[in-house]
């Protein structure tokens, strides 16, 4: 609902008055009188209200015929009543209905005891059936996919799985097929129903119609407990309930929360817990001896550890990985300040932050929340493909398109799946992103200049009574150098259309309420920090501090990136970004090690030669070093250098809190116990540091996170309690001057000419690596997504493919400095022409073998000659002649 | 062709020869009206007069057709107006002449009404097994493009409306105005919940007018010769002529266009031939399949929205159904049904699971597995179909299926009766149940028709053929 107040009215509901807010559907408006109206189809989170199963049907006064209470808005005086004997024949009509073509196998149906179906047969059905005619049948269950089943007896054909594919996840997979009681829902040609969000389906499904695959006769409802946790798979944090049998998790379920997920879950996050179970975890220590990791008790490898670290004193580092709760993150880095002397600590890999940056970004007048995204007028996504970082940003931005107007504006380096949406796609060159920036800068100045927008919308950057307020510090320089730099230029350089920046600043300027979403690696590399600047630049110049529901929200790589920034896992910030004497970047530690001058190296959750740039280097950074790690399963990193490895636990087991990308602290709670010898943690590091002679008096989590509340001040007070089920904003708390001081100032950052980006050189394509959904650890350690694990492929311009003699299928051999990936050559219309684009972190052919960082230019030849596959498609729109 | 006292409006000159073309509508005085409209009138004076004149919907809700267009959002948004001509209703083929024969009539009030509620595109959705006279349009279309009839800038008033002709694919329900809308978006035709009603949100959420092919050819005659004079013609509540299809046991079956308020015996008999010699009325349905039918003591009433009301049934799309005393009444409740239980979207669920399980019941009655008390259960399964649906086509099949019931109930008793003495002697012992088990039974059961010496119930009542030694069902003799 838009965050404009409505007014409340009042009406009667079986005799009682109730308030609800004007234009409240009645079905939700009678809840607030405690009148409970029964329904199938009706379903907020999937839009408007379609009216497809008729039970919801009430007597409204004046009105002669019964109306659907899921599509009638309250209205003040209203007369409804619910419980007259038309109203029951109704009910009772649709549930006889319901029933002729429904099996009633409730005996062998998993939805059994927590099916809606059943609950209103008992509370609002008739009792018997006149119908002795034959049911329908069809084929059961068949594979919707390789995740869900499909029995279409059961299904009520209530619409919702329809609405959800074709409103929501908009992939327009699903649909009806036939018609009347031969009506089934279907994909087009029987085609399985694989896209990121299908699960989403089985939890809206109100019968035993759509089930989850592996979750099919593992439990009844009276068998299981639900547990409330945090999915820690990627960085959207969605809110989620294990359920739980018999000390395993058998299933997990949305536990929607409007303020992270809106109750949807990705296909990763809901079939991702079988690597809990996986039998390749790690349930014991392990120590090296004679070259092999063999299993160890935990005090010889706590000694050994700590025996490793102490000899490299300073001389150590740690790599501290995305999934890390911010009380383990925070208590490494005080192992390693504190015990080891050594501020050599990462939890990002793009290179060191500028302090300044970071904190003034980090301050609430600049940040958005997710729920933000419904009262955008205008979303611009920079250097970030949602679908693939925070798959749930991407189902809320579409929310915002579809269902709230809102308009889009996506500027990215490489293809994005929100491309099709957007208003405006500006399409810069990889390490152009200040340049943009600048130019997009530029062109708001021009349309300022030259009297606001081109369309009427009031301006409201700044609340009125601030408007003669002083321009903020830097604002003179900034505009100064925005009026001697040109747009075309800049776009040139960005290698964008200046029209197309005119375009996309046109609708921003004058907005009403604004978000923009970035992707961390806008502040990857050298360039970063200037692309940084130049976003907070344009952010500044929109006025997001300003704007009620403007802000920016970043979308990082990691899933608690955000707080363990926040706790001090940087090499030159401590706890709440506090300064501190810089340390080493990833990057750093990297090059040090490889080259000797690092002695050991922690690694918390990471696995940099999957997840970090330049693998080859990594390895000799690893073999170089004396490595403790710390995780679930023994990665390449882990399996060949680690000396030690501590088992680690899942999210499913584990205590602690991290901080949402919008600056929500959620928290995890354990769901079953540990499996073998694993021990929770953060126990294990405070065990560590006393060996390493450094005590550290926490007996709980609680008090960790006690302890971080007092060094992080804007965290000032937070407790486990006031984070609560639904989580705990920061930025809308009320902070103290202190808290504020410790960000900064607002102030535009002092502009140079931006760096060129690289240029593809002798007709090589310049090739970069983009973040993938599905290449990651938790779906290859989980049976059911394996098929989903992706194989690597390269994403080309037909253009650059008809030059190379490649096409669409075919298998390439990808070259550079001497090593060389294979990848399948996939086309797509959207992707530039002189580039190419590898997918991150895949388990076979990984691109950081290529890439030592940024873009570089490789070879692409075609490695087999056989034919290319029929019916060759392009990822999006045609391409003209192919070889 | 027979015409009322007067000419006609809709079917004048339509035996002159090419009256397709746009040269012969011309010298017939053809665009003239819509010359006047843009060129004398304001859109606001236009719209006045098709409110002034009455002109009601014929596609079958007879809502007041300027009303419908004055309640289009005014200003500079997309709107939409779409001709309903997607006419599938068993019965009803008025519209179908009304296109084959004199397409630039339509065209013309298309481009009227555009005009009058400020539309600049315009759809014409028709039946997609209308192929020769979807042809015929865009022939027509094509032709009055081009003497700038439709376009930009039409004939350099400053207005411009494209017209599109679409055609369906074969669906029923795509005659429902949302479904229609739905469909045009290249989306399944399913029906849309309403409100939002398509005159504030329709076409790709833009206001849209929807009208009838009938509808719109009137409007270039009220625009030409004022509403006064459209007046003149019909009932004071049901101003002008009506196209009414005859269909069924008549002699002369066929388009007939007469004044509103003229009793339907003087349509059915006097122009329509009445039914073939020797047989009488049975029941009759006034407005296509989906109407409540009649009997033969509604034959006096004045052929009008109103009445036909008042007589429990409706004007509909004005298509006239007889049936007469050979064909059981079974069979064309079964015909009724199984029409409308094919085209049932599925939506919602009276409708869908209603239609299927009628269809179920008049078939368990065929087989002679029924029993005297199916004939409430029948009733009880059409009231719960009644009202409850998402849109009208569950009503469509239960309102004149219950009125069968209601007229005829002796004779679906009668029917059991006979048709379950008819099994035991095919099968022996206490009845067909014994022998396929509920339902499962043969589909058809062939055999056991030929045993009751009834009737296949299969097919339009057209193919329906009854023994002569067969006795009269009861009552048969109640109606001329």
């Amino acid at each position: 609902m838009p965050a404009s107040e409505r007014s409340w009215v009042t009406f009667t509901i079986d005799g009682l008055e109730v308030r609800a807010p004007e234009g409240e559907w009645l079905l939700d408006a009678a809840k607030r009188g405690d009148v409970e109206i029964p329904y199938f189809c009706y379903e907020p989170k999937l839009g408007a209200p379609v009216g497809a199963c008729r039970m919801c049907m009430v007597e409204v006064e004046g009105i002669p015929k019964l109306q659907v209470s899921c599509a009638t808005p309250v209205k003040d005086g209203m007369v409804v009543n619910t419980q007259t004997d038309r109203v029951k024949e109704a009910q009772n009509a649709v549930v006889e209905f319901l029933l002729i073509n429904h099996p009633l196998d409730c005996p062998v149906c998993d939805k059994g005891g927590e099916c809606p179906l059943q609950d209103i047969t008992f509370g609002w059905g008739p009792g018997r059936s006149r119908f002795v005619e034959k049911k329908r049948n069809f084929p059961k269950p068949i594979a919707l996919s390789p995740l869900v089943a499909i029995d279409r007896e059961r299904c009520i054909l209530c619409y919702r799985c329809v609405r959800f594919s074709q409103e929501v996840s908009e992939d327009y997979h699903l649909t009806f097929l036939e018609r009347a009681d031969h009506t089934f829902v279907g994909t087009f040609d029987g085609r399985p129903y694989v896209a990121p969000f299908a699960g989403n389906i089985i939890e809206l499904c109100p019968v035993g119609a759509l089930t989850s695959t592996p979750y099919r006769f593992r439990a009844r409802p009276w068998e299981i407990e639900d547990s409330g946790s945090v999915c820690t798979f990627c960085p959207s944090q969605c809110n989620i309930k294990f359920t739980v049998r018999d000390e395993r998790v058998e299933r997990v379920l949305a536990r929607q929360n409007d303020d992270v997920d809106n109750g949807w879950l990705c296909d990763k996050g809901r079939y991702g817990y079988q690597s809990v179970h996986s039998e390749q975890r790690i349930d014991q220590p392990l120590v090296r001896d004679g070259g092999m990791l063999r299993p160890a008790s935990w005090e010889r490898a706590l000694r050994t550890a700590a025996d490793g670290l102490r000899k490299a004193g300073a001389a150590s580092g740690a790599i501290i990985g995305g999934s890390t709760t911010n009380e383990e993150g925070y208590l490494l880095q005080r192992v390693f300040r504190e015990a080891l002397g050594s501020s050599n600590i990462d939890s990002r890999r793009g290179g060191s932050l500028d302090p300044r940056i970071a904190r003034m970004l980090s301050r609430p007048e600049l940040q958005a929340q997710v729920s933000d995204l419904d009262h955008a007028t205008v979303v611009l996504a920079v250097a970030t493909d949602p679908l693939n970082e925070s798959p749930i940003i991407d189902l809320r931005v579409r929310k915002a398109v579809r269902r709230f107007g809102a308009k889009l504006i996506v500027a990215a380096a490489h293809p994005t799946a929100l491309d099709g949406g957007a208003t405006e796609v500006l399409s810069f060159k990889p390490g152009g992103e200040e340049a943009f920036l600048r130019a997009f800068a530029k062109a708001m100045r021009q349309i300022d200049q030259s009297g606001g927008a081109e369309q009427e919308q009031p301006r409201s950057d700044r609340p009125p009574e601030e408007a003669g307020a002083p321009p903020l510090p830097g604002q003179p320089e900034l505009l100064d150098f925005l009026d001697h730099a040109s747009l075309d230029s800049l776009s040139e350089l960005a290698g964008v259309v200046a029209q197309d920046v005119r375009d996309a600043a046109n609708l921003l300027v004058g907005a009403e309420n604004i978000v923009v979403l970035w992707g961390e690696r806008l502040g990857d590399g050298e360039q970063g920090a200037g692309a940084l600047a130049a976003l907070a630049d344009v952010a500044l110049l929109a006025g997001l501090d300003g704007g009620r529901s403007s802000g920016l929200i970043e979308i990082p790589a990691g899933t608690n990136a955000r707080g363990l920034r926040e706790v001090g896992c940087l090499p030159n910030m401590g706890p709440g970004l506090s300064a501190r004497e810089p340390g080493m970047n990833t990057a750093e530690i990297r090059g040090a090690a490889a080259r000797g001058e690092l002695e050991a190296l922690y690694l918390l959750h990471a696995d940099p030669m999957r997840n970090q740039p330049d693998r080859l280097s990594w390895e000799a950074a690893l073999g170089n070093a004396f490595v403790v790690a710390h995780d679930q399963f023994l990665s390449e990193s882990i399996e060949r250098h680690a000396e030690v490895v501590f088992p680690a636990e899942s999210y499913a087991e584990k205590e602690g809190t991290v901080t949402h990308p919008d600056g929500r602290l959620q928290r995890l709670r354990p769901a079953i116990g540990h499996p073998g010898a694993v021990r929770m943690e953060w126990q294990v590091i405070v065990e560590l540091a006393l060996e390493l002679g450094l005590d550290l008096p926490y007996l709980t989590t609680g008090t960790v996170l006690a302890e971080i509340a007092e060094q992080v001040p804007f965290y000032r007070g937070a407790s486990a309690e006031e984070i609560g089920a639904k989580g705990l904003r920061w930025p809308e708390r009320e902070l103290a001057d202190e808290a504020l001081r410790s960000l900064g100032e607002l102030r535009f950052s002092a502009p140079s000419e931006p760096p060129p980006p690289l240029e593809p050189v002798d007709g090589r394509p310049l090739v970069v690596p983009v973040a993938s959904l599905w290449a990651s650890w938790e779906t290859e350690r989980s049976p059911a997504l394996r098929f989903l694990s992706p194989k690597q492929e390269l994403r080309l311009n037909p253009s650059d493919a008809k030059r190379l003699g490649i096409t669409h299928g075919e298998l390439a051999r990808v070259a550079a400095n001497g090593r060389a990936i294979h990848a399948t050559v996939r086309l797509a219309a959207n992707a530039r022409a002189g580039w190419a684009y590898l997918l991150e972190g895949t388990a076979e052919d990984a691109a950081n073998v290529l890439t030592p960082g940024g873009p570089v230019a490789v070879e692409i030849t075609r490695v087999s000659d056989s034919e290319p596959a029929p019916n060759v498609a392009l990822e999006a729109g045609t391409a003209g002649d192919r070889t | 062709m027979s015409t009322p006292t007067r000419e006609g409006i809709l079917f004048k000159h339509f035996d002159t020869p090419n009256r397709q073309r746009i040269d012969v509508y011309e010298q017939l005085g053809g665009y003239r009206a819509l010359g006047k409209a843009l060129t004398e009138m304001t859109a606001d004076q236009v719209l006045k007069e098709l409110e002034a004149s009455g002109l009601r919907g014929r596609g079958g809700a007879g809502f007041s057709m300027g009303k419908k267009a004055s309640f289009l959002r005014h200003g500079e948004i997309d709107k939409y107006l779409c001709c309903n001509a997607d006419e599938s209703e068993p019965g009803a083929f008025k519209d179908r002449e009304l296109i084959h024969r004199n397409p630039h009539q339509l065209i013309e009030g298309v481009m009227i009404a555009a005009y009058a509620a400020g539309i600049r595109h315009a759809f014409i959705y028709i039946r997609g097994e209308y192929v020769e006279q979807a042809e015929t349009l865009e022939t027509a279309v094509g032709e009055a493009s081009e003497k700038g009839y439709v376009g930009d800038d039409i004939l350099s008033s400053g207005f411009s409306c494209s017209l599109v002709v679409h055609r369906g694919a074969g669906a029923y329900i795509c005659g429902e105005e949302t479904a229609l809308l739905d469909s045009l978006e290249g989306k399944r035709g399913n029906p849309r919940l309403r409100p939002p009603f398509p005159a504030n949100q329709g076409l790709y959420q833009g206001p849209t007018l929807i009208n009838n092919v009938e509808t719109l050819s009137n409007a270039p005659h009220i625009v030409l010769h004022g509403a006064e004079w459209f007046r003149s013609f019909g009932t004071e509540k049901s101003p002008g002529t009506k196209v009414v299809s005859v269909s069924g046991n008549v002699q002369r079956p066929g388009n007939y266009e007469v004044e509103l308020g003229v009793p339907s015996r003087h349509i059915i008999f006097d122009l329509a031939g009445g039914p073939p010699p020797g047989r009488r009325i049975k029941c009759w349905f006034p407005g296509g399949s989906s109407s409540p039918v009649l009997t033969g003591e509604h034959l006096d009433l004045p052929y009008d929205f109103e009445h036909m009301a008042e007589a429990g049934s409706m004007l509909g799309s004005g298509s006239i159904i007889v049936v007469d005393d050979t064909v059981p009444i079974l069979s064309v409740a079964m015909w009724v049904a199984k029409f409308y239980h094919h085209e049932s979207c599925g939506k919602c669920v009276p409708c869908r699971e209603g239609t299927n399980w009628t269809v179920q019941l008049l078939k368990r009655i065929d087989r002679g597995e029924a029993t005297p008390m199916d004939v409430d259960l029948l009733m009880s399964v059409q009231d719960n179909i009644i009202g409850n649906c998402l849109c009208l086509l569950g009503d469509s099949m239960a309102m004149p299926i219950s009125a069968m019931v209601k007229h005829f109930r002796p004779e679906f008793e009668e029917e059991i009766a006979v048709r379950r003495q008819a099994a035991e002697r095919v099968f022996g012992g206490t009845g067909a149940a014994q022998a396929g088990g509920t339902g499962v039974a043969q589909e058809e059961g062939p055999d056991l028709v030929a045993a009751a010496g009834t009737v296949p119930v299969e097919g339009h009542p057209h193919e329906a053929r009854v023994e002569e030694e067969q006795a009269p069902r009861p009552g048969e003799d109640e109606f001329d």
